[in-house]
């Protein structure tokens, strides 16, 4: 009885921590997701609003914009278990603060209820 | 040891608040001094006595944490808990705020200059280290945003020659950035500490970088390039950097500063036991495995914690200390016999 019970129980606990565990991988995946898009659109937005008139004093800006826009494209979307992804997400974010900074514009978005700044 | 540090002054630098950091100009003729009173006060001797020349109260909302003179000696950098970093001019004994840089998102705790004087890096509670660059016309652009930290970065500080930043953080490690490519990366992480690391001084050649932190202990690092003949192993082109003395028993709180003097190499350091110590190398131990005498201890150096010590670029033994008592002390430090 003790073993069928066990086994009942530990079957049972597996499979609801799968599930949980999926939803909850789904759910910071999103989270990534969102945020990365975000920076993308806001890369791209820019890269035409520079684009119409770049100057020598645009030339780091278009620099940061590209350098960002690579790092973008790099980044796994396929491979969560990839050993370096939040290296790399920081450094996207690094690069991201940087290119507000340049722009002269406020990383402001507050998608979170929290309000401060950028937090996903 | 009992006269080797004297008192020659001490001035209430910012009553009713707290002194948290000091810097010297490179001419070593005037000392800023920063507090809790949003104010940065501009030191200079008039006779035997320090004055207060200038009083830079304009600028910033909350406390102004650190201080930095430009290599030039006619730009001033202050870093405050507003989150913005000031740059200001000085124009005989007036100083006129000339850029606001914005950028990190919470308290910036530190600020310091390239010896070029072309870059400045700047540290934050939002554990990020920003590196900005300086063009002919005071404009400032930011080259980098690193996120190598995982918590507060309390401080940073260039290497004396080369364009080589160390930054000091509450995870415990000390982080080594160097410039690749249009960007700044992380070229090294010093782990050893059991605490927040608070402070970082080189010594005059750059070999090695003094650590003080929150475990009560000073940890010295020596850098070892690549192929070098005792055989530690470095990774790429990358020097590597090794804990080759741990200074632990004479500090009884945190450790807040540490100051190498680039004219003597005393290296003396400000402690949350209201105490000032001096350490001297010992010169007939082994450059891989130094060891440091203790030459200098001021008990009562302050009525509360220390926050900094600062020696005079220019005049030997010269050394200043600010202090949570508002204050900020001059001291003669003259090395004891028998050393």
């Amino acid at each position: 009885f003790h073993g069928e019970g066990y086994q009942e129980g530990y079957e049972d606990g597996s499979s609801l921590g799968r599930i949980e565990g999926r939803q909850h991988g789904a759910l910071r995946g999103a989270k990534i997701g969102s945020e990365i898009g975000c920076y993308q659109g806001f890369a791209f937005a820019w890269k035409h609003l520079l684009h119409s008139d770049a100057s020598e004093r645009d030339s780091r800006k278009m620099r940061v914009l590209e350098s960002l826009m690579g790092m973008i494209e790099k980044f796994p979307y396929d491979d969560p278990a990839y050993d370096r992804l939040h290296e790399d997400l920081d450094r996207i974010r690094g690069k991201f603060r940087q290119l507000c900074s340049l722009l002269n514009v406020q990383p402001d978005f507050k998608m979170s209820a929290e309000g401060s700044g950028l937090s996903f | 040891m009992k006269d080797s540090l004297v008192l020659l002054a001490r001035v209430p630098a910012h009553p009713d608040s707290r002194c948290w950091f000091l810097a010297w100009n490179p001419a070593g003729t005037l000392l800023a001094s920063c507090g809790g009173d949003r104010r940065i006060r501009i030191w200079g001797t008039e006779g035997d006595s320090w004055i207060c020349k200038s009083v830079l109260s304009e600028g910033h909302q909350r406390t102004v944490r650190k201080v930095a003179w430009s290599p030039c000696g006619n730009y001033l950098a202050s870093a405050s808990f507003d989150a913005t970093t000031c740059i200001w001019k000085k124009n005989q004994d007036d100083f006129e705020c000339v850029t606001t840089l914005e950028g990190h998102e919470n308290e910036v705790k530190s600020v310091a200059w390239a010896p070029s004087g072309n870059l400045l890096a700047t540290c934050s509670r939002d554990k990020s280290v920003w590196v900005w660059e300086v063009d002919e016309e005071d404009e400032y652009e930011c080259v980098s945003v690193l996120n190598s930290h995982t918590q507060d970065v309390k401080h940073v500080v260039w290497h004396p020659s080369q364009e080589l930043l160390a930054s000091a953080s509450y995870d415990d490690t000390v982080k080594l950035y160097r410039e690749e490519e249009d960007d700044w990366v992380c070229c090294a992480t010093l782990e050893g500490h059991e605490s927040t690391v608070w402070s970082l001084a080189f010594d005059p050649s750059g070999q090695r970088l003094a650590s003080c932190s929150d475990d009560r202990t000073v940890r010295i690092w020596r850098q070892y390039l690549p192929g070098n003949e005792q055989g530690v192993a470095c990774s790429g082109s990358d020097p590597s950097w090794k804990c080759i003395c741990t200074l632990s028993g004479f500090h009884s709180r945190t450790i807040y500063d540490v100051a190498w003097c680039q004219l003597t190499g005393a290296l003396a350091t400000a402690c949350g036991d209201d105490a000032i110590r001096v350490f001297e190398e010992d010169p007939s131990s082994d450059p891989q495995q130094p060891t440091f005498s203790l030459a200098a201890h001021s008990r009562q150096a302050h009525s509360q914690d220390v926050n900094c010590v600062a020696w005079n670029p220019k005049e030997p033994g010269l050394l200043a200390s600010c202090s949570d008592d508002g204050e900020v002390a001059f001291w003669k430090y003259q090395r004891p016999e028998g050393l």
